[in-house]
C-alpha cells in the first residue's frame, strides 16, 4: 500500500522549526509514506486571517485546497494550528454550497475554481489510520524502552473537536498510541491539553511565558524524562522559551521537548543531523543514550 | 451498576480541614442518571454537609456548572454511565479559575464583575425606536449563538488565558460583549470596541477553544471574539499589539504569500520592544533558528494570491459600507 499526500509543512516548519519539516521528510522516507511538494502554497493564515476577515481566511485557504485537488491528494500538514485552520476552513466550505460559491467568485479572480473534495490530515492520524501502528511498531529499530514520554497535543490537535473530529478532547489517545508504539511510556499529566500560550507571544509575553512554564513544571513534575508536540508552534514555546520561563518562574525546568516526528525518527534510527536535534534550544542528548 | 463518586471536598471554617481532601461516595446508578442526580442522592442519603449548586436540573439556569473528569461541564446534563465508560471513575471538583467557598459552590462574584464591566444591555442611540428598527434574518443570525448564553461560567471555568491573567475579560462577558456589538439597534459599538481593544480585553484571548469546546448551550465565544477581532480592527481601533499582529500577518500573505517572522515581531512590537528580543534571538542563533532578518522568498502564483486578496477586500469594503449605512439610519 502506498500512501501519498499533498504535504504542507506550514510557515513556521519552514523557518524557525525546520527541523520539524527536515525530520519529516526523513521519517517519511523511511516509512514509505510519499510526501508531495506543493509548490506555491501560500499561508493559511494561523487564526489572525480570521481576525481580519472570516471569508478573507477562507479564500486564501480555498487556494491551498485547489492546489491539493488539483493533485488529487489529502493534505497532510505537521502544524497543528495550519489542521485546525484549513479543517475549520474545508468544513464550512464543505457544508455551506452558498458559501463555497461566494469563495469561487474571488478565486475566479485568478483563474481558480475549488470543488471541495479535498481532506486535511496531520501525522498522527495518517499513522494510526492509514499507516497502522503495527507497520510502525515493525520499522522500530531502536525501542525507547524505559523512556517516560508527556504528550503535548497542543490546542489546535483537539479543539473545537466539532471541526477537527478525530481525538476526543476530553480523552486523546493518538499521541499516547504513537508514543506506546515506539516502546516508551507516555506520562498522564494535567497540561496535556492545555495551551501552551503561544497565540500571545507577543501580543501579552508574560502570559505566554507563565502558560509554557506552567505546562512544563506539570510534565516535569510527573517525572517526564521529554516533552512530544506534533505541533511547532508549540515546540517553540516549550524548546525556545524554555530558558525565558525559568527565568520568570525562578524554576530550574530543563525538559527536553521533541517533535513528534524527531522521536519517531529516534526510535526508527535515524542519524541524528537528519533529526535536526541540535536545533533544539533544550539538548535532547540525555534521552539518546 | 454500582459507581464510585469521587468529589474534591474544602471547608473553609473546619480547622482541621484548612486543605482540601477527596472524598468517595458509592452510589446506585442506573443509564440516563445525571451527575446531579447522583449529587443529590449523596447529599439525601449519605452525607447532608455535601455543598452545591443546582436549581432547574434542565440545563437552563446555568447553576450547576463544575468540573467533570477535568471538564467543565453542567451536571445536570452530563450523564453517569457514559463518564464511568470513558474515565473508568467519576470526579468531580469545583469550576475552575473561581474561588471555592465550600466544596464545589465557588464565588461567581469575578464573574459577574466582568460582565458588569462590558455594559451587559442593550444601548440604542436616545433618537431612535428600537421597535421600529427593521431586523432581517441575516441580522439575527449574526448574534443568534451569543443569545443563548446561560450564564453558567462553563467557559470561564475551562479558560486557559484566564488561568494566567485574572484580570481578562475573559469568554463569557467577550461573548456578551459581541451580542450587543453585533446587534443592528446598538448604538455604543464603537465605544465598546474601543474599551475591548485595551489590554486584557479581545486581544488577550490565547485562542485554547476551551470555551467553545465545553460550552454546554453552543455559543462558540472563540467565534464571538474573532467577530468583535475583525469589527475592532474595521472601526479603526488599530493602534495596539493584537491588530497590529493581525494586520502584520495581513500584508505579509498579501505581499509574499507567507509568514515574515521577522517583519511580524517588528511591526507587533515596534522598535524598541523588539531590541528585547535580541538575547533571546541571539540564543536560537546558536542554534541557528533566529528568523531570517535576510528576506523571506515570494511563493510561487503571488499574483494568484493578490488577485483574491482584492477581490475578497473590495466586497468586505462593500460590506462595511452597507453596515454603516443601515447604523445611520
Amino acid at each position: 500500500m502506498s500512501l501519498k499526500y499533498a504535504y504542507y509543512p506550514g510557515c513556521a516548519s519552514q523557518e524557525i522549526t525546520k527541523e520539524s519539516d527536515r525530520s519529516m521528510r526523513k521519517v517519511a522516507a523511511a516509512l514509505g509514506i510519499e510526501l508531495h511538494e506543493m509548490p506555491g502554497a501560500n499561508c493559511c493564515g494561523a487564526g489572525l486571517l480570521t481576525d481580519y476577515d472570516h471569508d478573507m481566511m477562507l479564500s486564501m485557504n480555498a487556494r491551498i485546497f485547489c492546489q491539493a485537488e488539483e493533485m488529487g491528494m489529502d493534505i497532510l500538514t505537521i502544524c497543528s494550528t495550519c489542521l485546525m485552520v484549513m479543517c475549520s476552513a474545508q468544513q464550512e466550505l464543505k457544508n455551506d454550497p452558498e458559501k463555497l460559491k461566494q469563495i469561487n467568485g474571488y478565486l475566479e479572480k485568478a483563474g481558480l475554481h475549488y470543488k471541495g473534495t479535498v481532506e486535511i490530515k496531520q501525522l498522527m492520524w495518517v499513522l494510526i489510520d492509514e499507516y497502522g501502528m503495527d507497520e510502525l511498531k515493525k520499522r522500530v529499530v531502536k525501542p525507547l524502552t524505559r523512556l517516560k514520554v508527556a504528550p503535548f497535543y497542543g490546542c489546535h490537535s483537539l479543539r473545537p473537536s466539532e471541526v477537527l473530529g478525530y481525538d476526543d478532547p476530553d480523552k486523546p489517545h493518538s499521541l499516547e498510541a504513537a508514543i506506546k508504539a515506539l516502546g516508551a511510556e507516555p506520562v498522564e499529566y494535567s497540561g496535556k491539553t492545555r495551551c501552551c500560550g503561544f497565540q500571545v507571544d507577543l501580543v501579552a509575553h508574560d502570559v505566554a511565558v507563565e502558560m509554557t512554564g506552567t505546562r512544563l513544571l506539570d510534565a516535569k513534575g510527573a517525572s517526564a524524562d521529554c516533552i512530544v508536540t506534533p505541533c511547532p508552534l508549540c515546540h517553540i514555546n516549550m524548546d525556545s522559551y524554555q530558558s525565558i520561563a525559568e527565568k520568570e518562574l525562578s524554576k530550574d525546568i530543563d525538559l527536553p521537548v521533541l517533535h513528534l516526528s524527531q522521536l519517531i525518527g529516534i526510535a526508527l534510527g535515524l542519524k541524528e543531523s537528519d533529526l535536526g536535534l541540535s536545533r533544539n534550544l533544550v539538548s535532547p542528548e540525555r534521552i539518546l543514550r | 451498576m454500582k459507581i464510585k463518586f469521587k468529589i474534591k471536598r474544602y471547608d473553609p471554617h473546619s480547622p482541621d480541614r484548612r486543605k482540601s481532601y477527596m472524598q468517595a461516595y458509592d452510589i446506585e446508578a442506573v443509564e440516563g442518571m445525571s451527575v446531579l442526580e447522583g449529587l443529590l442522592k449523596i447529599s439525601e442519603q449519605l452525607d447532608t454537609t455535601l455543598v452545591f449548586r443546582k436549581s432547574c436540573r434542565s440545563a437552563i439556569c446555568g447553576s450547576c456548572a463544575m468540573t467533570i473528569n477535568g471538564r467543565s461541564k453542567l451536571a445536570c446534563n452530563t450523564q453517569i454511565l457514559p463518564l464511568q465508560k470513558k474515565h473508568g471513575e467519576v470526579v468531580i471538583e469545583p469550576l475552575e479559575n473561581h474561588k471555592v467557598l465550600k466544596d464545589l459552590l465557588v464565588d461567581m462574584t469575578d464573574f459577574w464583575h466582568k460582565l458588569e464591566k462590558i455594559t451587559p444591555y442593550l444601548t440604542p442611540p436616545e433618537d431612535v425606536d428600537t421597535e421600529r428598527v427593521q431586523i432581517t434574518k441575516e441580522d439575527t443570525y449574526a448574534i443568534d449563538d451569543a443569545q443563548k448564553c446561560i450564564m453558567c461560567g462553563s467557559c470561564n471555568g475551562a479558560c486557559n488565558a484566564l488561568e494566567i491573567d485574572k484580570h481578562y475579560t475573559a469568554p463569557a462577558a467577550l461573548a456578551k460583549s459581541w451580542r450587543f456589538v453585533g446587534d443592528v439597534r446598538e448604538g455604543e459599538s464603537n465605544k465598546r470596541l474601543m474599551r475591548l481593544s485595551e489590554d486584557h480585553g479581545v486581544w488577550s484571548c490565547v485562542r485554547c477553544g476551551h470555551c467553545t469546546e465545553y460550552c454546554p448551550k453552543h455559543v462558540k465565544p472563540l467565534t464571538c471574539i474573532e467577530r468583535l477581532r475583525d469589527r475592532a480592527i474595521d472601526s479603526g481601533h488599530t493602534d495596539n499589539m493584537g491588530a497590529r499582529h493581525v494586520n502584520a500577518m495581513v500584508d505579509s500573505v498579501r505581499k509574499i504569500g507567507r509568514l515574515d517572522e521577522a517583519a511580524m515581531m517588528f511591526k507587533t512590537l515596534g522598535f524598541i520592544r523588539s531590541l528585547g528580543m535580541i538575547p533571546l534571538g541571539l540564543k536560537m542563533q546558536l542554534h541557528g533558528k533566529m528568523p531570517g532578518i535576510m528576506l523571506f522568498p515570494t511563493i510561487d502564483g503571488i499574483d494568484e494570491v493578490k488577485a483574491i486578496y482584492q477581490a475578497r477586500n473590495e466586497d468586505k469594503v462593500r460590506e462595511r459600507l452597507a453596515r454603516e449605512k443601515k447604523e445611520k439610519e
